[in-house]
């Protein structure tokens, strides 16, 4: 039926090149921000366009070159005391701003804490289409059947995300310019860091609202660095609530079973040269035991209201994988599962499924791998 | 500001990447509890009320936003749900528009119903009138306590007063444009994101939208783990997470914020009791209040599909569920088989670890003879696992 369509091409025409919105901590870009950058460049390339890194903040000094060192094209920053620390009106100000007036392409944010705030109101305020938590980015047409024709929006971007549980989604925006995303963490490597790269350097005389000051920063601290790196971790052997008990119901010492995991994670990192983790379930964690006071702490917690993690391999030991734990893990590219339940959720998503007594099973993995 | 969202995501009914809520078993999105939680502490300390606003398909919201009066968290007053079919489709952009027109609609009703009673005043309409038509605004519970009251034991209200002679209509002035004032504090409260969408995007889409319909700043302070908010001084203390740092700011009201999953709710100090009764209303609202888009006034080329900008392409399936494998049951093959012949049939080829399935059990059963199909065993599953990066290792 669509062949008999007539084909309209659309092009949106007179926006240009795709825009790194650069977040930056301490006076140096924040990782993601470089991986961004790389992002930024596949897409680029593919339509002929510059990469533009947009730096905000006040006291940039040498800065503004580093967007350019990880292979940006071309930087616009932004100086002023007023942007000394993040302020989601003045930002937002000065961002849309720019967009109105110099119309880029597309435009990028890390998910993060930042791009997840500012990103949704400059998207909103300059009437455009945001995509959340994109994992790829991926120039194509977008196509569109209607009774009136096939219209054919020439070189959009598809914003790959994940969608519900085992499917991914891609995000189109195709009448609205520029097109904006927030790209996860973790999905593009960074181009090396070289300083032999130049490019020009713009820069933006901010003009604000009078009612953009009204939120006062009264104080900012620096969070306790965490030892505890989940999302890093090739191996995440993760703990449940089912440590309580062995096959039989018999109560076991949960410091048992977190000792062994300890072991695993050592044996993991020493024999396999790779990074491991101990992680945990919600439910482990709310139940406060005393025995595993400091070592089952929050940030260790995997799951909807934790860390999404999606590690080489996850190994749930004890843990039955509600909806809001399996969200969490899911991701991770093989799933081994120790239940006494067969009839555990997490064993529909496992890939090694051991229904058995965890307190059986890890010493003898544990045996395995220091045969190695 | 609450969702429904899908009970479970496995079973998701899509019509080309739009999601059908009326044929799902939906739930209140987890996270919209944590924003439940802090809105009522908010309430406890303040007065005033709290008002659950949802947006999709009325008969299947209904029931849950109904739920929400009766649940744990007590404070939810009244609610109200923003169904239309022209809503459906909506991205984080139209639902934001969506949001704030049914936001504004609320703080007009309260406002309306203030300022009416504030121009009889003025206009020298007699205290009884006043107060006939007081009451009436009362319970539909659009005024609080501290102008007209029926809760026994609490003082009386200022208007109850006014037409006993006991409050000068200067007094009755100063207590509506308290009020008044007060109605323009308020806070809207959103969960960090749903567990659907999953964008968190909607909340400062939707401090955008109400600052462009208001014509005035609103700020949005996203990943609250903790805050305290005086109506009186109408202002907001809250921290929040940025990066590797936490920011403590000072925000006016009006104001929205978004909740982390971290935020655990204070109690609030016996001292402000009598405050948070004097601006608190008469009671919940048994009724849902169900508005379509015209309700609302809304603008029908910016709901729903129509004013999305962005469009959710074919989704694409990354596998349901995996080839499973269970430890000491599923049979696997110990190694590489080329393809077999077996009673004028050809099967295979077979890689190591493939799990045997649909073979004839005859043939099984001389494969296991011959050494060639097991039992999957922990060696197994360490050598399938790990196998690869330990021949790495090695090197």
């Amino acid at each position: 039926m669509s062949s008999q369509l007539q084909s309209i091409e659309v092009r949106i025409e007179g926006y240009t090149d795709v825009w790194v919105y650069c977040e930056h901590e301490d006076g140096r870009l924040t990782r993601a921000t470089t991986e961004v950058i790389a992002g930024a460049k596949k897409i680029a390339e593919r339509v002929g366009m510059k990469v533009v890194g947009v730096l905000m903040g006040y006291n940039l000094g040498d800065l503004v070159n580093e967007p350019i060192y990880y292979g940006a094209d071309k930087v616009i920053y932004c100086d002023d005391p007023r942007l000394k620390d993040y302020q989601v009106l003045p930002y937002t100000t000065v961002l849309s701003d720019m967009v109105l007036k110099l119309k880029p392409w597309a435009l990028l944010f890390v998910t993060s804490e930042i791009g997840k705030d500012l990103g949704p109101r400059v998207a909103y305020r300059t009437r455009t289409g945001l995509a959340a938590d994109v994992i790829d980015l991926i120039v194509e047409d977008f196509i569109m059947n209607l009774p009136t024709g096939r219209y054919v929006y020439k070189n959009c971007i598809a914003q790959v995300r994940p969608d519900f549980a085992t499917r991914i989604a891609k995000i189109f925006t195709p009448k609205h310019r520029p097109q904006i995303s927030s790209v996860r963490p973790g999905n593009f490597t960074p181009l090396p860091r070289d300083e032999s790269r130049t490019g020009e350097v713009i820069k933006w005389e901010p003009r604000f609202n009078e009612d953009d000051f009204q939120v006062e920063v009264l104080e900012t601290r620096r969070l306790p660095k965490s030892e505890v790196k989940l999302e890093e971790a090739n191996v995440v052997v993760s703990l449940g609530l089912g440590i309580l008990r062995d096959a039989t119901g018999n109560p076991r010492d949960p410091r048992e079973a977190y000792k062994m995991a300890e072991e695993l994670k050592r044996l993991i990192q020493e024999k396999l040269r790779l990074k491991a983790e101990i992680g945990s379930s919600r439910a482990l964690i709310y139940a406060q035991l005393k025995e595993l006071e400091g070592l089952i702490t929050k940030e260790r917690q995997v799951g909807q209201t934790g860390k999404t993690v999606a590690p080489d391999v996850y190994i749930a030991l004890g843990i039955s994988g509600a909806l809001q734990h399996r969200v969490g893990m899911q991701r991770a590219k093989k799933i081994i599962a120790v239940n006494t339940d067969p009839n555990a959720p997490i064993f529909q998503i496992a890939h090694y499924c051991v229904v058995g007594d965890l307190y059986e099973f890890l010493p003898r993995l544990i045996e395995e791998l220091r045969s190695i | 500001m609450t969702k429904a969202v899908p009970a479970r995501t496995t079973r998701v009914i899509t019509v080309g990447g739009v999601l059908k809520r009326e044929e799902m078993d939906l739930v209140i999105n987890p996270l919209d509890f944590k924003a439940l939680q802090a809105a009522d502490y908010a309430k406890r300390y303040n007065g005033g009320k709290l008002v659950a606003v949802s947006m999709g398909p009325d008969f299947k919201v209904k029931p849950l936003i109904s739920e929400l009066y009766a649940h744990p968290i007590e404070g939810v007053d009244e609610g109200i749900i923003l169904s239309d079919r022209r809503m459906a489709g909506a991205d984080t952009w139209a639902t934001a528009y969506t949001l704030a027109l049914g936001i504004k609609k609320v703080l007009d009703l309260n406002r309306g119903a203030v300022e009416e009673l504030r121009s009889m005043v003025e206009s020298g309409e007699g205290p009884e009138r006043v107060l006939e038509r007081a009451k009436e605004l009362y319970e539909r519970n659009l005024i609080p306590n501290l102008l007209y009251t029926d809760k026994p034991g609490a003082p009386l209200g200022v208007l109850q007063r006014y037409a006993r002679g006991q409050a000068t209509r200067d007094e009755v002035i100063e207590a509506l444009d308290r009020v008044r004032v007060e109605l323009e504090r308020f806070l809207i409260v959103a969960g960090l994101k749903t567990s659907d969408g999953e964008t968190g995007s909607t909340g400062p889409q939707t401090a955008e939208a109400l600052s462009d319909l208001m014509g005035r700043q609103i700020p949005d302070i996203t990943h609250v783990t903790w805050f305290e908010v005086d109506a009186e001084s109408g202002t907001l203390i809250a921290e929040r997470k940025l990066g590797s740092y936490v920011q403590r700011v000072r925000s006016p009201l009006p104001c929205l914020i978004t909740i982390s999953p971290e935020y655990r709710p204070d109690v609030p100090r016996v001292s402000r009791r009598k405050r948070s009764r004097s601006f608190s209303y008469r009671n919940k609202s048994p009724e849902v209040v169900v508005w379509s888009a015209d309700a609302i006034g809304a603008d029908p080329s910016q709901i729903g599909l129509a004013g999305s900008p962005t469009i959710v392409g074919p989704g694409i399936d990354i596998g349901g569920i995996p080839v499973q494998k269970f430890l000491g049951v599923t049979k696997v093959f110990s190694e590489r088989v080329e393809r077999l012949e077996f009673n004028g049939k050809t099967y295979g080829p077979f890689e190591r670890f493939q799990k045997v399935e649909g073979l004839p059990e005859e043939l099984v059963r001389e494969l296991e003879a011959r050494g060639l199909v097991k039992v999957y065993d922990l060696k197994d599953l360490i050598a399938e696992v790990f196998g690869g990066v330990l021949a790495a290792a090695k090197h």
